[in-house]
């Protein structure tokens, strides 16, 4: 009963009201987890600047159990380059194109990734931005002729990354904070409640995400529940820019009447002072 | 207080942009030229992602130049048929520029072009404005020195399609301002700049215009250039970001009001020298960052 009460006063009132919808279908239906986000919908306004969302839920968990949280971003081809020195001047030499992979990848945890499991446990739950394999296409232009040129990609098969290939990936993507791994992010409370703040950077690329809760014991995962979030421009800057995309040539005219009509104007006001 | 650019994709401080608007517009107002040439390179350094900011800086310059080509019409300085036929050449050039520019993209070298364009031609031309106006202050304070010719005449005046340019005062082949406009077109596109830098020095010397229209009619044809380019690039690659082009321009035109007031406190030839330093600074740094190791060799980018 004190857990409860304890409960009660740090929490707020949307958790405790999911802890109790739970509760009961808990004792029916063990190893279950459930998890909501305090909003599913991200909107990158003219205002946005990065924004963190809350992310609640309960497990029916037992001493020394663990949570791992996956937040996942649309699926992009990545264009990796590899610079060297020509001539005196540092230049693109190669160029590697990683194949849908994710433009996003945060994972939060209650502990250390390396003590909740082992490799193996991870690539069974799939948790890890390259948990799925995945394939580069690849070309050189190290021809040495100091400026580079001709053809950056052969038309050779997908090859798939080596371990330190793909230790530079993860190097330059968590470079950019796209891809993350964030220890101890996830606190919990009586084996029953956990939460943890996702913090979003101001790069986040748009799309369909999806957020997955993962419950561990003895390094395997038991439980797993995936919920959807939607990254989508809003507001003015998603007005800009599906003008720009979706009528190109009247957004060029529209944006050099601006800059003749804005000189014209300032030339005007300037002049009569 | 933050902002979105919604074609850039990243969020920039409003005081930044706005800074950086009123900074260089500062300068130019200061001395006289567009101030591309610093801008690009600083939207890059502040994490623009470098195509948007050739194309936005593009679609800035257009208002600047428009600004700046009023009063100069007003006193007459514009001589509308080298305007012209400069202007066509910079049609074509900046329509080549580009396509250029695309496929330079695409092939992963639009960095490498843009730094070593910037390299070569900031430090030609800074170079040749700190030699003449160091010349012309050591001159000042010789004095009976003997004055050169008004312009000299050799292999290019030979050309065919020669044309009367009167508020010029030149006779000389169409071919040649063609050729001029063609190639600053081109690295209008690519370096993201109105190209008076080049355009001004090669008018004087090239062409032999009299110092007087030099800047009009450079503004005036950097107009229909840059405009062209906005254009194509909204077209080609959507990378003018509509948002931060107008963000610059309101700094640019209140920085350029008092920079051309500080102006007329200095001498013109002192101005040039300090513009010269402020090129060659500018050149200096894009070619220490070509030629010093990166902290990761490596580098991603996503495909949107």
């Amino acid at each position: 009963m004190t857990g409860w009460l304890a409960m009660q006063r740090t929490l707020a009132p949307a958790l405790i009201g999911l802890a109790m919808l739970v509760a009961g279908p808990v004792m029916a239906a063990p190893k279950q987890i459930v998890a909501d986000l305090s909003n599913s919908r991200v909107d990158i306004t003219s205002s946005y600047h990065g924004t963190e969302l809350l992310l609640f839920g309960a497990y029916e968990g037992m001493p020394g159990d663990d949570i791992i949280l996956v937040v996942q971003g649309p699926a992009t081809d990545i264009i990796q380059r590899r610079k060297a020195k020509r001539a005196g001047i540092w230049v693109n030499v190669e160029t590697k194109i990683w194949q849908q992979a994710p433009s996003f990848y945060h994972v939060f945890a209650t502990d250390d990734l390396s003590s909740i499991t082992d490799e193996q446990g991870l690539g069974n739950a799939s948790v890890g931005p390259l948990s799925r394999g995945l394939s580069f296409t690849s070309g050189t232009d190290d021809s040495g002729n100091g400026h580079g040129g001709g053809t950056p990609l052969s038309s050779g098969a997908a090859i798939a990354g080596n371990p330190e290939q793909q230790d530079n990936l993860r190097r330059n993507m968590q470079a950019n904070g796209l891809w993350q791994v964030l220890p101890s992010s996830i606190f919990t409370q009586q084996d029953m409640l956990f939460r943890a703040s996702l913090s979003l950077p101001s790069n986040i690329p748009p799309g369909e995400y999806s957020v997955r809760v993962l419950h561990f014991r003895d390094g395997v995962a038991l439980s797993e529940q995936a919920t959807d979030m939607n990254v989508r421009k809003a507001g003015l800057s998603a007005l800009i820019y599906r003008f720009a995309h979706d009528y190109s040539a009247l957004y060029g005219i529209f944006a050099i009447i601006f800059a003749v009509a804005s000189g014209w104007l300032a030339a005007a006001a300037f002049r009569r002072k | 207080m933050y902002i979105y650019l919604p074609i850039a994709e990243v969020s920039m401080h409003i005081g930044i942009i706005i800074g950086l608007g009123g900074g260089v517009g500062f300068l130019s107002g200061l001395f006289g030229v567009g101030g591309g040439f610093l801008m690009t390179p600083l939207l890059i350094f502040f994490g623009i992602p470098p195509a948007v900011a050739v194309s936005t800086e593009a679609n800035q310059i257009v208002a600047s130049s428009v600004s700046g080509v009023l009063a100069h019409m007003r006193r007459g300085n514009v001589d509308f048929k080298m305007g012209a036929i400069l202007m066509a050449g910079g049609m074509i050039g900046s329509t080549l520029g580009v396509a250029l520019f695309s496929f330079l993209r695409d092939i992963g070298q639009i960095d490498l072009v843009i730094q070593l364009s910037y390299v070569v031609f900031l430090g030609i031309i800074g170079a040749l404005m700190l030699t003449e106006s160091l010349r012309t202050i050591i001159r000042s304070r010789t004095p009976g020195a003997a004055r050169g010719k008004l312009h000299q005449h050799n292999w290019l005046h030979g050309l065919p399609l020669k044309m009367r340019f009167r508020r010029s005062k030149l006779y000389i082949s169409a071919l040649l301002p063609l050729a001029i406009g063609a190639f600053v077109g081109v690295l209008a596109a690519i370096m993201g700049v109105g190209g008076g830098f080049i355009m001004v020095p090669a008018m004087i010397y090239l062409l032999g215009m009299p110092t007087s229209v030099v800047v009009g009619t450079s503004l005036f044809q950097i107009i229909f250039v840059t405009a062209n380019v906005t254009l194509l690039q909204s077209i080609q690659t959507q990378t003018v970001d509509f948002l931060l082009a107008g963000l610059l321009l309101f700094g640019a035109v209140i920085g350029a009001q008092f920079g051309s007031r500080a102006g007329a406190v200095l001498r013109g030839e002192q101005l040039r020298g300090l513009l010269a330093l402020l090129v060659l600074a500018v050149c200096v740094k894009i070619g220490y960052d070509l030629v010093v190791r990166p902290e990761d060799l490596l580098s991603v980018e996503l495909v949107r």
